[in-house]
């Protein structure tokens, strides 16, 4: 274990425990959030790459202003808006959405009971990943850091460039729209019987079970 | 404190970001309100399951490479 300090320090003697730890701490992080923005391994790879290229470079000039997480954060995802914006010169870039008024929910089943083998299924998890792919990216960014990673909501203004009411409202939506889909999902597996269960004609369906 | 308002602030429930006094208010409109319970537990439900998912590593294969060259990056660099 290293203090912020001590690591930047150690880093600098090019310690190889703290490029270990350097490596180990936000390597994952860093390539979650590349691929949740552009959705490429490689691409994903070639940005934690360059990412902690670029930190070795800068670590005799690192102020200790910016916490290396956040440093790392915040090239990582400048250079994956640079890869997209290359990508698709033409089409606006971070897809924002018009900031008007919250999305209202209209599903109002309770799913948080449901049996473990409706919630965590693979085509659940394939629907939180689809789920999440349809949030304007801006948001899908502030959701990963905020909610996933569980990042304040400081440190994820100053990763984006953007302001802390503005994550605020960003997550608030994200989380919404993300309820708004996932019960919808939900509310249907709990309506329809599961496949291959079902009873064959002429029996009786037994009394007060309610799929 | 009305459904409106309550979706206003949910987030910031959840997050515990409210006073006293708009906390209580929530807390309040929750008791009695069954629709916005639902929407705070399914939305706490969400958040939930997604932390559970989304913390995935890089591909072992691909984590080994890229640790061995940044390694060596790393250390060659000493001055
Ligand atoms: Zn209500």
């Amino acid at each position: 274990m290293f203090t912020e300090s001590e690591l930047i320090e150690a880093l600098r003697q090019r310690n190889p425990e703290a490029f270990s730890y350097l490596f180990e701490t936000y390597s994952d992080k860093i390539y979650r959030l590349a691929m949740s923005l552009l959705g490429s391994e490689d691409e994903a790879e070639g940005i934690v790459q360059d990412s902690f290229l670029r930190l070795f470079e800068k670590l005799d000039q690192f102020e200790g202003r910016a916490k290396l997480g956040t440093w790392l954060y915040r090239v990582a995802y400048n250079a994956s808006i640079d890869l997209l914006r290359k990508r698709r010169p033409v089409v606006p870039l971070l897809d924002e959405p018009d900031d008007e008024g919250l999305p209202v929910p209209v599903v109002y089943v309770d799913w948080c009971q449901a049996p473990e083998t409706i919630l965590a299924s693979e085509e659940a998890s394939l629907e939180l990943e689809r789920a999440i792919a349809q949030l304007p990216k801006r948001y899908r960014t502030v959701f990963i850091l905020r909610d996933i990673e569980g990042l304040s909501t400081a440190e994820t203004a100053e990763i984006l460039s953007i302001s802390v009411s503005a994550v605020k409202v960003q997550l608030h939506r994200a989380r919404l729209m993300l309820r708004e889909q996932l019960s919808a999902y939900f509310s249907e597996r709990l309506s329809t019987k599961p496949k291959g269960l079902a009873q064959p004609k002429g029996l009786a369906q037994p009394k007060g079970v309610n799929l | 404190m009305k459904c409106e308002e309550l979706l206003t602030y949910l987030s910031d429930y959840i997050d515990q970001n409210l006073d006293e006094e708009l906390t209580e208010e929530a807390q309040n409109h929750l008791a009695t309100c069954q629709n916005c319970r639902v929407v705070l537990d399914t939305t706490q439900q969400t958040i939930f399951l997604y932390r559970k998912q989304g913390t995935r590593n890089i591909p072992a294969g691909r984590r080994q490479r890229l640790f061995k060259q940044l390694e060596t990056a790393f250390l060659e660099k000493i001055a």
